[in-house]
């Protein structure tokens, strides 16, 4: 894993890891084991379009799910319009896919490209309309490399509970970003995606995939 | 707490308690077994981590979903209908304040002194003003919010590699040094066995499946519909926040993960 740093929050961070640092050194227990390890911030570039990108679709979101004259299929509708205008979704199914995208035929490709793209909108917009009433902000963000940046935000939920993290991967092509994976406390979508894509593939093959997926996406059909 | 009070003044003598030196007897065997686990079996990268007891595990994640079906999910359906939400809020609050003293332990470990603080002082806050812990008080007056630590969480950031995927029957999904973890938390750092009575952590274990189910049970059956295959699902998600809240907000990514998004399909 690499650490990239949140800018917004760096300064504190620092001297939280001084305070770290002190504390082991008189910490017998991390002396004795000489195991722990203060994880270092490096200075990462953070990327204001890119925050002011996932921020700008944070506040549709929180819009769509604000209206009280639209039903629950409505709201779900819309949040997967603006979903599905903002992700690379062929991207992601073929980095899903991974090493088997080479060996699917053209038909298998446009088959899983398609149920793919219903069965994500469909959990994403799901997820999305759970987060109704609560709060969302933009932590920070790191340039990854020279496509990709990662920006940090925060769902600030109700009633004391912890907030949940969410991380935003972007990929730039020209002054446009969009959306090609997302962190949820630490759960990608798309590693989650190509474990559950691979074990299938690895014990149905490629017809049995698409045969899953299809049973999986009209599932979701009758549970809208 | 209070209910362990309760429990260690019975009015005409409960039949059997057990004494600060058993839970102590137990707590050191605890303690040799998960030892014994973790050295019997050797450290495998975060990255890697397999499963070479998929068949055993998927055999007991199938057990696990038929308990939770007979039983789990009908108790927290009923608790969620019977008991008024202010209700289900204290009994969360309370239950979480009830891990506070292992928390802070496992933060004191990972070296947080920070966090530490916080946990202690939402400890005496919420088990004063709180009422037993019955009412995030801490949360009212600014505290931040609280942070979860585990041993199993303490021995990664120490650098102790997760060993092979293990799904736990009525647990559920674990690694071999989490498990080991749960046995420490659980039967050392946690003070409760040695103050209160069998019944009342049989109690407390309880009402902190329902509690666990009917917070957790909305998230397991979106991740149980959105999935090609529920124990991938499960293993995968598990195994990835466990990554992260060993690495916490470093925000690591490992290599595999990067090269992922190498792959552009450029001979299309």
């Amino acid at each position: 894993m690499k650490a990239y740093s949140m800018t917004t929050s760096t300064t504190s961070e620092r001297s939280t890891a001084t305070d770290r640092a002190g504390w082991q050194r008189r910490s017998l227990l991390g002396l004795a084991l000489g195991l722990a390890t203060v994880p270092l911030v490096q200075p990462a570039m953070a990327n204001p379009t890119a925050e002011g990108f996932v921020a700008e679709i944070g506040e549709q979101v929180v819009e769509i799910l604000r209206q009280e004259d639209k039903s629950d299929d409505e709201k779900l509708a819309a949040l997967k319009t603006l979903l599905d205008s903002h992700t690379d979704l062929d991207l992601v199914a073929r980095l899903v896919l991974g090493r088997h995208w080479r060996t699917a035929s053209e038909e298998e490709r446009r088959d899983y490209v398609e149920l793919f793209r219903q069965i994500l909108m469909n959990t994403m917009a799901e997820r999305m309309s759970d987060y109704e009433g609560q709060t969302f902000e933009v932590v920070g963000s790191a340039v990854l490399n020279e496509r990709d940046t990662a920006v940090q935000t925060r769902i600030n939920r109700l009633r004391g509970a912890p907030p949940l993290r969410v991380d935003w991967r972007l990929r730039q092509t020209g002054d446009d970003f969009a959306i090609i994976d997302v962190i949820a406390e630490g759960v990608s979508l798309v590693v989650s995606q190509r474990n559950e894509v691979g074990s299938v593939i690895e014990r149905q093959g490629m017809s049995g995939l698409i045969e899953t997926m299809r049973e999986r996406s009209t599932n979701g059909e009758a549970v809208l | 707490m209070c209910r362990s009070d309760q429990r260690d003044r019975p009015p005409h003598g409960r039949p059997w308690r057990p004494s600060r030196g058993w839970g102590l007897r137990l707590g050191i065997r605890a303690l040799a077994l998960s030892l014994a686990i973790l050295i019997a079996v050797p450290p495998i990268p975060a990255a890697a981590v397999g499963d070479p007891l998929e068949p055993l595990n998927r055999g007991i994640f199938e057990f696990n979903r038929i308990v939770d079906g007979l039983v789990l999910k009908p108790a927290s359906q009923i608790y969620e209908v019977t008991v008024p939400e202010p209700g289900r809020r204290g009994v969360t609050n309370f239950l979480a304040n009830l891990r506070s003293p292992v928390i802070f332990v496992n933060h004191l470990l990972q070296g947080e002194r920070e966090q530490a603080g916080v946990t202690l002082g939402r400890f005496m806050i919420n088990s004063t003003m709180g009422i037993f812990g019955l009412f995030d008080f801490a949360t009212v007056v600014g505290v931040e919010p609280r942070r979860d630590a585990d041993f199993g969480q303490t021995l990664g950031v120490w650098g102790v590699g997760g060993g092979a995927y293990l799904v736990l029957p009525i647990l559920g999904p674990s690694t071999f040094r989490d498990a080991g973890g749960i046995a420490v938390d659980g039967f050392i750092f946690d003070p409760w066995p040695y103050l209160s009575d069998m019944e009342a952590q049989l109690a407390r274990r309880g009402a902190e499946a329902v509690d666990t189910r009917y917070r957790f049970g909305p998230l397991i059956d979106d991740l149980e519909a959105g999935s090609l295959d529920f124990y991938v699902a499960a293993r995968s998600a598990f195994l990835q926040n466990r990554a992260a809240r060993i690495a916490k907000g470093s925000l690591e990514r490992d290599e595999s993960y990067e090269s992922i998004f190498d792959d552009d399909f450029d001979d299309e």
